[in-house]
């Protein structure tokens, strides 16, 4: 690693480290303003130099008189509380479901017809029937469905026919959701999420990372798919380790490589993602403090340089750290 | 066969030469006017907003509209104001249809088609709920045996105002339809007060279904109206464009009943729902005029008008109001002082300074200020000031916690006072208000949640009570005074968002409807002003100002406070620059 690389990627870490040290501890911070406080009589205002005996607005106000200094940090905690789980979530199901198919292709996985037809229609049952009944009895339903699946399974794992395994394809399963969820831009699929569901913190959190899994998963499968035709494995497989066991212990572990390195990417994204969404007016509830939606009020005065030069600078610095840490050699 | 050919040359030569010269010399400008939402439905029963009932007059006609330079009530469709007489306590209103007004297919406009827009206005299982509690008080029409196109409308009530409520809905055809003429042996007074008319009388039925079937909101093309323009087209959500058409009724008579005018020749509606968007446009010249432009917006672009010689400004006092809204019947604000508390936390004067550059103006109610006779000025508006909003919270049953406010129920848990407030998404005077609302409740202990919806999903929630809180416009008119479509409990579930009324409240709204002495009617509008304060299921925070910017090369605009602020039909192009 020459020097300059090792300045960068130490600049980044400590960016990126600020940035948590910031989020997490933006309570406690010594503001003169708390992220609810509108002073109407202070609305778009530049930035103001600030005196100890009266506090001004550093980096000035938005056009409802909020401090931006304040929206700002207060928007890097959104940021990181959006993008962190969501990226986490995304990699947890891209991980498992690229894996898995990888791993087990179309044929590797043979499941009991029994267990396959009690898991469709628990499937069935809960789409049909959850949306209406969820709110009254939701704890009737959580105990009913995996009760009803094993007693239904049970059932008809008597059947002769129903006892049979049958291969489950799940690589050709997985690239058709691929396929399905890669078809539409990404941001029109999450407008499109996020227009239905109703705007808080978790759902954002769901919608993106439903929209942003497929990138991991297809990583992932093509290493797994690798990574199991090498003779270590055939060597294991005679040893007699159980599959689910070779597939966590000798298999991820080699094929998580490229993952390491596309995390930091994803959060980079999911950052711009969130930040373009609250651009947009969707997603985030509006009294949310968050970077794009500061940034976004620059439409109401589009004079006010200092609604986009520091919003701005956070997601670019932030951006870069991210973009530096992901191409960090390895080894 | 060279001569031939030289003129052959010459004639196709002249031909496009002169076509060159007169085309675009004959071809007006399309006006291009900014709106702000989607009209929805174009449907004369509905009108869900004003963008829709601004489409809805340019297709059809009422009996009388309002001159706006003159700010008073004119003839239309009908030949002249009608006649008044009272008997007893009913009013009724003589009017003639004016000879020449036809319908597109030639056909005449006569007091049947009145007759018929009255039934559909009152038929059961039609979107009428509206317009049938605006004008319920029409009760009967008596045609004239020897004119067809004289009529009598009897209606219950002798307010003055009567007489101009009673013009003013679009007549739609009944040839057209009704052909055989099925709701003629329906009488009027059984649609209104038979709960059963539709088994009662078995025509009504199927009429109803081939009203519906017709899809008139969405496909307005389809019907023959007598207004002066077509529906050329209709991008939901992006434009609509109408057309004049070449042969109108109108035409004839627009030096003698100016109010008959239709000067341009196309007009199209930009639905641009984003402020910036459209101030853009604005600046880009993509759009002709730009009616109730932000304060800031406009101030801003004035401010800079050396450098847009392009535009011109007007601004005009208005009868719109920005209101906040209570679900009267939600459990959390059930208590009249659990509303009033909330109404303590608004600080006006702020949010006019701030969100209108101070060009708005405070009202205790309904009334706008301006009208010195009917404004109760004993009241006071509500004053921010949280300490009074803690004071009634308590009287109304609410104790401070730890953790916010929270009331006592028998035999149930302890309710929390926490709210939502709901406003049309992309508004930002409407965001800034809920923040500060926000801000004040939180100080206090009450936390609000700010739901900012799509607008028809918006107006949706609001008929259906599925709200705490709202914010929205609402439009006054300095003519009639009937709050019955929006707080009268008749009208629960279409446009009384509020869900208020009391047996008190809906006594005093019909008798201020059917009012004919100015002095008692005034002392009803004032009891009315005080009974809405103390109740409080809405809050006037204030009234607007219109601000409305135009291209300069536009004449006529005809700006007034009264909505949408300017007169479409009568905009024309300054000679110079009609190209």
């Amino acid at each position: 690693m020459t020097r300059a690389r090792r300045w960068g990627a130490g600049l980044a870490l400590t960016w990126l480290l600020l940035l948590l040290a910031v989020a997490l501890t933006v309570p406690y911070l010594p503001l003169a303003f708390s992220p609810d406080t509108v002073d109407l009589t202070n609305i778009a205002m530049p930035p103001q130099v600030s005196q100890f005996s009266h506090p001004g607005h550093l980096l000035g106000t938005d056009p409802y008189g909020r401090d931006v200094l304040t929206a700002l940090l207060y928007g890097t905690r959104t940021a990181l509380l959006v993008s962190l789980p969501a990226a986490l979530l995304a990699a947890l199901a891209g991980i498992s479901s690229g894996s898995s198919a990888g791993f087990w292709g179309n044929s590797g996985l043979r499941v009991k017809t029994g267990w396959l037809v009690a898991a469709g229609a628990a499937v069935l049952f809960t789409l049909a029937a959850l949306p209406c009944y969820w709110g009254s009895y939701r704890m009737l339903y959580l105990l009913a469905i995996p009760t009803g699946f094993f007693m239904v399974g049970g059932i008809l794992l008597q059947v002769k026919r129903l006892s049979a395994p049958v291969p489950i394809p799940l690589d050709s399963l997985l690239q058709a959701c691929i396929t399905l969820v890669s078809s539409i831009p990404r941001l029109v699929l999450v407008l499109a999420l996020a227009a239905v569901v109703e705007p808080s913190l978790p759902t954002l959190v769901l919608v993106l990372a439903l929209s942003s899994w497929v990138g991991t998963a297809r990583l992932v499968r093509a290493e797994v798919a690798r990574v199991r035709q090498l003779p270590y494995l055939e060597a294991a497989r005679a040893a007699g380790i159980p599959e689910l066991r070779l597939l966590v212990r000798h298999v991820l572990p080699n094929a998580l490589r490229p993952v390491k390195t596309s995390f930091p990417l994803s959060i980079a994204g999911l950052i711009g993602l969130e930040t373009t969404l609250s651009f947009l007016g969707v997603g985030l509830p509006p009294e949310v403090p968050s970077w794009g939606r500061t940034l976004a009020l620059v439409r109401l005065t589009p004079t006010a340089w200092w609604l986009v030069v520091f919003p701005v600078l956070l997601i670019l610095l932030t951006t870069l750290a991210l973009q530096q840490l992901a191409s960090r050699p390895r080894g | 066969m060279i001569r031939l050919f030289t003129s052959l040359f010459l004639l196709v030569v002249f031909a496009e030469a002169s076509s060159c010269s007169s085309s675009p010399a004959s071809r007006e400008l399309p006006l291009r006017v900014r709106w702000i939402r989607d009209p929805e439905t174009l449907d004369p029963l509905t009108q869900p907003n004003e963008n829709a009932r601004q489409g809805v007059n340019l297709l059809y006609q009422s009996l009388l509209t309002v001159d706006y330079e003159q700010q008073r009530f004119v003839p239309l469709l009908a030949e002249s104001m009608p006649s008044v007489r009272h008997q007893g306590a009913r009013t009724l209103i003589t009017y003639r249809l004016r000879d020449s007004a036809r319908w597109d297919d030639g056909q005449p406009v006569l007091a049947r088609d009145v007759e018929f827009t009255l039934k559909v206005m009152n038929c059961p299982d039609l979107p009428n709920e509206e317009v049938r509690a605006q004008f319920g008080f029409i009760t009967a029409l008596q045609p004239d045996p020897l004119d067809s196109r004289r009529f009598t409308l009897v209606c219950e009530g002798a307010a003055p105002e009567l007489v101009l409520a009673s013009g003013d809905f679009p007549i739609l055809p009944a040839h057209y339809l009704d052909p055989q003429n099925k709701l003629g042996a329906v009488p009027l007074a059984a649609l209104q007060q038979d709960s059963l008319a539709l088994r009662h009388y078995p025509d009504v039925a199927p009429f109803v279904q081939r009203y519906k079937a017709a899809q008139i909101g969405q496909h307005p093309d389809a019907l023959p109206g007598s207004g002066p323009y077509r529906l050329a087209s209709w991008k939901t959500g992006q434009q609509l464009e109408f057309r004049r058409k070449p042969r109108w009724w109108g035409q004839a008579l627009q030096q003698t009943a100016p109010q008959l005018q239709a000067r341009p020749e196309q007009i199209e509606f930009h639905v641009i729902p984003d402020d910036a968007t459209a101030l853009l446009a604005m600046r880009r010249a993509d759009v002709d005029l730009y009616p109730r432009m932000p304060a800031r917006e406009f101030g801003r672009l004035q401010a800079d008008s050396a450098r847009h010689p392009e535009l011109s400004f007007y601004t005009a006092p208005s009868y719109d109001m920005t209101v906040a809204g209570f679900n009267t019947r939600s459990s959390l604000l059930a208590h009249r002082l659990t509303r009033q508390a909330i109404s303590h936390l608004f600080d006006v004067p702020q949010l006019i300074q701030a969100t209108q550059q101070g060009h708005a103006y405070r009202s205790v109610g309904l009334i706008n200020p301006e009208n010195k006779a009917f404004y109760n000025d004993s009241l006071r508006p509500f004053a921010f000031d949280p300490t009074e909003a803690s004071r009634l919270l308590v009287r109304a049953g609410w104790q401070r916690t730890a953790t916010g406010w929270e009331r006592q129920r028998p035999g149930q848990s302890p309710q929390r006072l926490a709210l939502r407030l709901s406003y049309r998404a992309g508004e930002p005077t409407y965001e800034a208000i809920g923040l500060q609302l926000r801000a004040a409740a939180a100080q206090l202990g009450i936390p609000i949640t700010l739901h900012p919806t799509e607008s028809s999903v918006l107006s949706g929630r609001l008929r259906a009570g599925e709200y705490d809180l709202y914010l929205r416009s609402m439009t006054g008119n300095p003519f009639v005074y009937n709050f019955a479509p929006i707080l009268h409990t008749e009208s629960i579930g279409s446009g009384n968002f509020t869900r208020f009324g009391t047996p008190d409240s809906d006594r005093l709204i019909k008798s201020i409807t059917t009012e004919q002495n100015p002095q008692r009617k005034a002392r009803l509008l004032r009891r009315l002003q005080a009974l809405l304060q103390a109740e409080c299921p809405l809050t006037v925070l204030y009234f607007n100002r219109y601000q409305i910017v135009a291209a300069s090369r536009l004449a006529n605009l005809q700006i007034s406070g009264l909505p949408p602020g300017y007169n479409v039909m009568a905009i024309t192009s300054r000679p110079d620059d009609s190209h």
